[in-house]
C-alpha cells in the first residue's frame, strides 16, 4: 500500500513538472512562430515597395532598365519563397535568405545608379520612398534580430536538461536561427 | 519593556535621532549634487557620447524631454519644446526624447537611438508610442525614430518629408534652433491629427498616484504611532489586582538629575473599580529638544523627500522596430 502510494505521487509530481514544461516549450515556440510571422510581413514590406520605386526610378532613368529589371526579377523569385513558421528547416531558412539576399542586392545596385541622376534624388517622391526602404530595411534587420533570439531561448530550454526529455517526447525540435548574410563577411569593394 | 518603548519613541522623536538622520541625509544630498556636477563637467569635456552616458533630464524631472549636454540648443529653444513634447505626452501619450549633441560613438544616429529606446523603452506600453529625435551636430547626422504604435501617424515617408522641408533648410544654415523647433512643430501637428493617439489617463495619474501613495504610507505610519500610543496607554491602564483596564492617572511629578542630564517622571495611577495604587516611574533625557518641533521637522522633510522623487519622469517600457527617417547635411 506505501508501494502505491508513493507510486502514485511520483506519478502525480511528473505530470505536473510536465505540463510545467509543456507548457512552457509550447508559450516559447509561439514566440518563435510570431517571430517569424514579423519577419515575413517585413520582407513582405519590402516586396510592396518595390513596384513603386521601380516606377519612380523609370521616369528619370528609363536606360537602366537592366538595373531595374534585376530588381523585379529578384522580387518575383523571393516572393515565391514561403516557409511555414511550425518547420523551418535550416535549408529552407538558407534558401529565403539567399533570395531575400538577391532582392537586397539588386536593390543595392539600383540604389547606387540612381546617384547618377540629381533630378531624380532631387525628387520628393523618391526621396521619401528611399526613406521607406531604409525603413524597411531597418526593420528586417530589427525582426531578424528579434527572431534570433526567440530562437536562442526556445533552443536553449529545449537542450537543457531535464526538458529535454520532454521535449523529445511531444516532439520539440531545436530551431535555426539566421545565420549573418553571405555578403556580409565580404569587405566591400571601392572602385574609382 | 515599556521604557524601552517610550525611549525608542523619544529618541525618534528628540533632536539628536533628528538631527542625526538630517545630518546623513544631507550628506547624501550633497554627495548627488556633487557627483551630478562631477558628470556633468566631465561629460562636457569629453563631448562624445555612448548611450550609456547621454543624460536623460527626463528621468529626474519629467517635464525635461529635451537633452541638451553640450548646449548646443539656446534655454528658451529648450524651453518651448519642452512645452510641446510636454503637451505631446499628456495629450496623446506620445512620449519623445529629443537629444542634441557635437558627437556620438560610432557616427550612427539610427544605430544610437535604436540602442536608446532598447535602453530605456520610451513610449508607453499600451500605445507603444515613442518618438526619439537625434541631432548630432559634429556628424552631421540626424533620426527620428518611431515607436511600433507611432508607424501609422508618422510614417517614414511623412518623417523624411519632415526633415527635407523643416529640418534640413536649416541645418545648412547651422540655425540648430530652428531645425529643431521646426521639426518638433511639423510633428506635434501630425500626432495632433491623429485622434486614435490618446493621452494616457496613467500618465495624468501617475503624480497623483505618487501623492496618493505618499498620503497612503503617511497614513499608515501615523496609523501605527497611533496604535502604539493607545497600547502604551492601554497596558498603563491596566489593573493588576482587578485585571481590568480601570487605572487612571491620579498625580505626577518630576525629579531633575542635572549629572546623568535626565528627568524622572513620577506618576501615580489608581484603579477606579479596586482602588489599587501604582507609581510608575520613567526618565526623559534632558538634551532631547521639544519634541514637536522634532516631528514637524520630520515630516517636511519626509515630504519634501518624497515630492523630489515623483516628480521625476519613468519611461514605459514601449519598443522600436525601426521606423523612422534618417539623413544627413
Amino acid at each position: 500500500m506505501k508501494i502505491f502510494k508513493a507510486f502514485l505521487l511520483a506519478v502525480m509530481a511528473m505530470f505536473a513538472l510536465t505540463s510545467c514544461t509543456y507548457n512552457k516549450l509550447v508559450e516559447q515556440d509561439e514566440q518563435v512562430n510570431r517571430a517569424w510571422a514579423d519577419v515575413q510581413t517585413q520582407y513582405q514590406r519590402r516586396a510592396d515597395l518595390i513596384p513603386n520605386l521601380v516606377n519612380t526610378v523609370k521616369g528619370y532613368a528609363a536606360h537602366e532598365s537592366e538595373t531595374l529589371e534585376a530588381v523585379i526579377a529578384a522580387r518575383a523569385r523571393a516572393t515565391q519563397i514561403t516557409i511555414d513558421p511550425s518547420n523551418v528547416t535550416p535549408e529552407q531558412l538558407a534558401e529565403f535568405q539567399a533570395a531575400q539576399g538577391e532582392v537586397s542586392q539588386a536593390l543595392g545596385r539600383l540604389m547606387a545608379v540612381s546617384e547618377n541622376y540629381p533630378e531624380l534624388k532631387a525628387n520628393e517622391q523618391f526621396s521619401e520612398l528611399q526613406a521607406q526602404l531604409e525603413g524597411t530595411e531597418n526593420r528586417i534587420a530589427e525582426s531578424r534580430r528579434l527572431y534570433n533570439e526567440a530562437v536562442q531561448t526556445y533552443n536553449v530550454s529545449v537542450r537543457r536538461f531535464p526538458n529535454n526529455i520532454w521535449a523529445m517526447i511531444f516532439n520539440f525540435e531545436k530551431k535555426s536561427p539566421f545565420a549573418a548574410e553571405a555578403g556580409a563577411q565580404k569587405a566591400p569593394e571601392v572602385q574609382f | 519593556m515599556k521604557q524601552l518603548h517610550i525611549k525608542s519613541i523619544h529618541y525618534l522623536l528628540s533632536a539628536n535621532g533628528m538631527g542625526r538622520l538630517l545630518s546623513r541625509s544631507l550628506l547624501f544630498a550633497f554627495y548627488l549634487l556633487f557627483s551630478f556636477s562631477f558628470f556633468q563637467t566631465s561629460s562636457c569635456l569629453a563631448a562624445t557620447y555612448t548611450v550609456d552616458d547621454l543624460p536623460i533630464p527626463y528621468l529626474s524631472d519629467s517635464t525635461q524631454y529635451v537633452s541638451n549636454p553640450d548646449g548646443i540648443l539656446s534655454p528658451i529653444a529648450v524651453d518651448s519644446l519642452n512645452m510641446w513634447l510636454r503637451q505631446m505626452e499628456s495629450e496623446h501619450g506620445v512620449q519623445t526624447v529629443l537629444a542634441v549633441v557635437e558627437h556620438i560613438k560610432g557616427g550612427d544616429t539610427y544605430e544610437f537611438c535604436m540602442a536608446l529606446g532598447r535602453k530605456y523603452g520610451v513610449g508607453n506600453k499600451r500605445q507603444n508610442s515613442g518618438l526619439i529625435i537625434l541631432l548630432s551636430t559634429g556628424d552631421r547626422a540626424y533620426t527620428i525614430l518611431t515607436g511600433r504604435g507611432l508607424e501609422g501617424t508618422l510614417p517614414d515617408a511623412i518623417c523624411k518629408r519632415i526633415e527635407n522641408h523643416q529640418m534640413l533648410p536649416a541645418l545648412r544654415e547651422g540655425d540648430w534652433d530652428e531645425a529643431m523647433l521646426n521639426t518638433v512643430r511639423a510633428l506635434k501637428a501630425y500626432i495632433d491629427g491623429d485622434d486614435s493617439l490618446v493621452g494616457d489617463s496613467d500618465f495624468d495619474d501617475s503624480d497623483a498616484g505618487a501623492l496618493t501613495g505618499f498620503i497612503f504610507c503617511m497614513l499608515i505610519g501615523l496609523g501605527l504611532i497611533a496604535f502604539a500610543i493607545w497600547r502604551d496607554e492601554r497596558k498603563k491602564s491596566f489593573c493588576p489586582s482587578c485585571h481590568q483596564h480601570k487605572m487612571k492617572k491620579i498625580s505626577s511629578y518630576t525629579t531633575k538629575n542635572k549629572r546623568l542630564g535626565i528627568r524622572t517622571h513620577h506618576d501615580t495611577y489608581r484603579c477606579s473599580n479596586c482602588f489599587f495604587t501604582k507609581e510608575m516611574h520613567w526618565d526623559e533625557d534632558l538634551h532631547a529638544g521639544g519634541t514637536g518641533a522634532a516631528a514637524g521637522g520630520a515630516l517636511g522633510g519626509s515630504f519634501f523627500g518624497s515630492g523630489g522623487r515623483s516628480f521625476g519622469g519613468s519611461f514605459g517600457g514601449g519598443s522600436f522596430g525601426g521606423g523612422g527617417a534618417s539623413g544627413r547635411f
